[in-house]
C-alpha cells in the first residue's frame, strides 16, 4: 500500500504541525504518520489527512534505533516519496539513519518543503540563521520541521485516520537511566514582552533582576543557550535560539548577551530589541534597535527604579 | 586498553564572518574556522587518551570551495585541532563534496574511516556551525554498521563499552553501547582547552594527509543541489542610546520604548 508522505512525531501535538504540512504539499489522504507514543496519545491526533496513523503499543519512551527500525518498516511498506519528522533530536536521528541506509538526501529543520513532480524542495536556515538556503534533489527524500511553522495549515482539522498498532523494536542501546527535567509552564513563543539573560549574569541569583524587570514589564525571561545547557540556571522552555525557542514579542531586552547568530536567529519577529550590554563592541548592538554600553549590575537596579516610577508600581 | 578514536572535524564558514553579494551570501569569501562544536569534539577524544592512552586521529573533508584557495585555512583548522592534541589527521579534498552535503561528505568520511580502519570510537560534534544538519554522526554509524549515540553531554569509556548521557528535549537518558561507536557530543560536553603557542608550534609536526574521492575508492556521490544560499537581512534602528548617567541612560530608554508603544499603560 503506496503513500506519498510518511510523517513521524514523538508527541500527539508535534502531529498536528504535521498534518498541516501535509495538507500544504497537497497529500490529504496519501499520507501515513508514526506516533512514537501509545494508542490513548494517538486518539488525540488521529487527523483525517492520514490515511493510518501508526502507534506504539503500550507506549514508552522510544530509542532513535528503536525509531528508526519502525521508520525502516513503514519505508518499505509504503515506498513514499517523502519522510517528514518533527524536528526532535532522537527523529533527526533516526531519519539520518534511514536516510544513509536509503541514500536519501535530508533537509534538517527545513521551513518550507515543496513536491513537484519527483523534486523535492527545501527551504533551511543555516550560517547560524543569518542565511537561507534553498536546496533540490530527486525525491525520495527525508526532512525534518519544526511543526509550529505549519501552525496555520493545521487549523480545524478533521479527525478520522484509522489507527494502527506496531510492536517496539528492541532497543540495540541499553538504557541505564533516565532523568526528566524540570518543566516550567512559561509560553516564551507568544509572550509580548521578553526579558532574556546571558553570560553577562555571574550567579544564578542575580536572574532576579531580570525576574523582577520582566514582572514589571508583564513580560518572561528567557535566556541564551549557555544559561540553559551549561549552567542550567533555567529550565528549557526558557532557551532561546536556534536550537531553543523562537520568539515574536512586541519588546525583547537582551541582557549581557553577545548577540551570537544562533541566538539572534530566534528574536528577528521581535518588534523592537533591546541590547545591554557592557561591551560597546558587541555584536548584539548591530542587532538592536535601541542599545545601551553598561554593566548589567549597575544599570539593572536603576532601570527597575525608574520604570516603577513611570508605571506607578 | 589503548584506544584508537577518530574526531571528526569540519572547517565551517564562520557565521559571524558573512559576505555578501547583493542579497547573496558569498561563501567563496567567507573565512572559514573549525566548527564550534567539532572543539568539543576534539577535546572529548583528547580527553578520553590522557586518560586511558592511544591516540586521536583527525578526520575530515573540505567542503566549501574555491579549493585552490583554501588550502592554507583548512590545515589552519586541522593543525588547530591537532595543537590540542590529536595525533594525526586525514583530509578528504575533492571538487565534488564542494559545497557540503552530508549525504556526499558521510559516504566520503565513512569510506576514510574504514580504510584507514581500526577505530574504537568516532566522535564528531551535535551540529556544524555553517549547514546545522546535525546528520553526520548517524549517517556514518549506518554506512558503517556501529551504534550510535548522539547528543551526549558525557561520555565515559570502560571494558569495551561507551557510556554516554545524552542530552534530550525533556530529560537526560544514559545509554551503553559496544565499541566500536559513533557519538555526537554537545557544546556542553566539555570546555575546548586552548592550545599553548608550544602546541601550536609542535602541531605542525604532525602529518596531514589528503586524499580524493578515487584515492578512497568511491566515485563522486549524488547530492542535493544548493540553488540559492541568500543572507537574511533585517533592519533594525541601531541607536545607542548617549547620557550623562545610568539615570539619564534609563528615562532616555523608557522614553523610546514608550514611543515606540511596546511598553504597558501606567
Ligand atoms: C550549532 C549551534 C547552535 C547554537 N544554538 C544556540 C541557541 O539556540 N541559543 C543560544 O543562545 N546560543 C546558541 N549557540 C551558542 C552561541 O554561539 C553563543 O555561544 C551563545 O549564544 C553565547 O551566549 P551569551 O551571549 O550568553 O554569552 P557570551 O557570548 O559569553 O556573551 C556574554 C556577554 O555579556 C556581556 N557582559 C559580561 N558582563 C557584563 C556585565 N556585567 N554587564 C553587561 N554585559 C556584560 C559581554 O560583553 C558579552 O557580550 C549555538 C551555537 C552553535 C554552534
Amino acid at each position: 500500500m503506496a503513500a506519498r508522505v510518511l510523517v513521524a512525531a514523538e508527541k500527539p501535538e508535534q502531529l498536528q504541525g504535521l498534518a498541516g504540512l501535509v495538507k500544504a504539499l497537497g497529500a490529504e489522504g496519501e499520507a501515513v504518520a508514526l506516533l512514537a507514543a501509545g494508542r490513548e496519545e494517538a486518539e488525540k491526533a488521529a487527523y483525517s489527512v492520514f490515511k493510518t496513523l501508526y502507534y506504539v503499543e503500550g507506549g514508552g519512551r522510544l530509542q532513535p534505533c528503536q525509531l528508526h527500525e519502525l521508520l525502516e518498516g513503514l519505508y518499505a511498506e509504503h515506498s513514499p516519496v517523502l519522510v517528514v519528522g518533527a524536528a526532535t533530536k532522537n527523529l533527526t536521528d533516526a531519519l539520518a539513519r534511514l536516510s544513509a541506509r536509503h541514500n536519501l538526501p535530508m533537509f534538517t529543520e527545513a521551513v518550507s518543503i515543496q513536491l513537484s513532480g519527483d523534486e523535492v524542495t527545501a527551504v533551511r536556515q543555516v550560517l547560524g540563521g543569518r542565511a537561507r538556503a534553498r536546496l533540490a534533489a530527486k525525491a525520495p527524500a527525508a526532512a525534518t520541521v519544526n511543526p509550529a511553522v505549519y501552525a496555520e495549515q493545521a487549523q480545524g482539522l478533521a479527525a478520522g485516520a484509522e489507527l494502527a498498532g506496531l510492536r517496539a523494536p528492541a532497543a540495540v542501546l541499553e538504557e541505564t537511566g533516565y532523568e526528566p527535567k524540570k518543566r516550567e509552564a512559561v509560553d516564551l513563543e507568544s509572550a509580548e514582552v521578553v526579558v532574556g539573560v546571558g553570560r553577562g549574569f555571574r550567579r544564578k541569583e542575580d536572574l532576579a533582576m531580570a525576574e523582577e524587570l520582566a514582572q514589571l514589564l508583564g513580560g518572561v525571561v528567557g535566556a541564551s543557550r549557555p544559561i540553559v545547557a551549561d549552567y542550567g540556571w533555567l529550565s528549557e522552555d526558557r532557551w532561546i535560539g536556534i536550537s531553543g525557542k523562537k520568539i515574536r514579542p512586541k519588546v525583547y531586552i537582551a541582557i549581557g548577551i553577545s548577540g551570537a547568530p544562533q541566538h539572534m536567529a530566534a528574536t528577528v519577529d521581535s518588534k523592537i530589541i533591546v541590547a545591554i550590554n557592557k561591551d560597546k563592541n558587541a555584536p548584539i548592538f548591530q542587532y538592536a534597535d535601541y542599545g545601551v554600553v553598561a554593566d548589567l549590575y549597575q544599570f539593572l537596579p536603576v532601570l527597575i527604579k525608574k520604570l516603577r516610577e513611570r508605571l506607578g508600581k | 586498553m589503548a584506544l584508537n578514536i577518530a574526531v571528526l572535524v569540519k572547517a565551517s564558514l564562520d557565521p559571524n564572518m558573512i559576505r555578501t553579494r547583493g542579497d547573496d551570501v558569498d561563501t567563496d569569501s567567507m573565512p572559514l574556522a573549525m566548527s564550534e562544536y567539532d572543539k568539543n569534539a576534539v577535546e572529548a577524544g583528547v580527553q578520553l587518551k590522557e586518560k586511558h592512552g592511544g591516540r586521536v586521529v583527525v578526520v575530515s573533508a573540505l567542503t566549501w570551495g574555491p579549493l585552490a584557495k583554501r588550502q592554507r585555512e583548512y590545515e589552519q583548522v586541522i593543525r588547530e585541532a591537532l595543537a590540542m592534541g590529536a595525533d594525526e589527521a586525514h583530509v578528504v579534498v575533492d571538487e565534488a563534496l564542494v559545497p557540503g552535503d552530508p549525504l556526499a561528505t558521510s559516504k566520503a568520511l565513512a569510506a576514510l574511516l574504514e580504510k584507514l580502519g581500526g577505530f574504537d570510537l568516532v566522535i564528531t560534534g551535535e551540529a556544524s556551525m555553517d549547514m546545522i544538519s546535525s546528520q553526520l554522526g548517524a549517517r556514518i554509524a549506518a554506512l558503517l554498521g556501529v551504534p550510535f549515540i548522539s547528543y551526549a553531554r558525557r561520555l565515559e569509556l570502560g571494558d569495551g563499552v561507551v557510556t554516554a548521557v545524552r542530552d534530550l528535549e525533556d530529560g537526560y537518558s544514559t545509554v551503553r553501547a559496544k565499541l566500536p561507536a559513533v557519538v555526537s557530543v554537545t557544546g556542553e560536553a566539555n570546555k575546548p582547552r586552548i592550545p599553548t603557542l608550544i602546541q601550536i608550534r609542535r602541531a605542525f609536526r604532525k602529518p596531514i594527509k589528503k586524499y580524493s574521492l578515487a584515492d578512497l575508492g568511491i566515485e563522486a556521490p549524488s547530492k542535493p543541489r544548493l540553488e540559492e544560499l541568500k543572507v537574511i537581512q533585517v533592519k533594525r534602528k541601531n541607536i545607542i542610546i548617549e547620557a550623562e548617567n545610568l539615570e539619564q541612560a534609563a528615562e532616555k530608554l523608557i522614553e523610546a520604548l514608550e514611543r515606540e508603544g511596546v511598553l504597558p499603560k501606567a
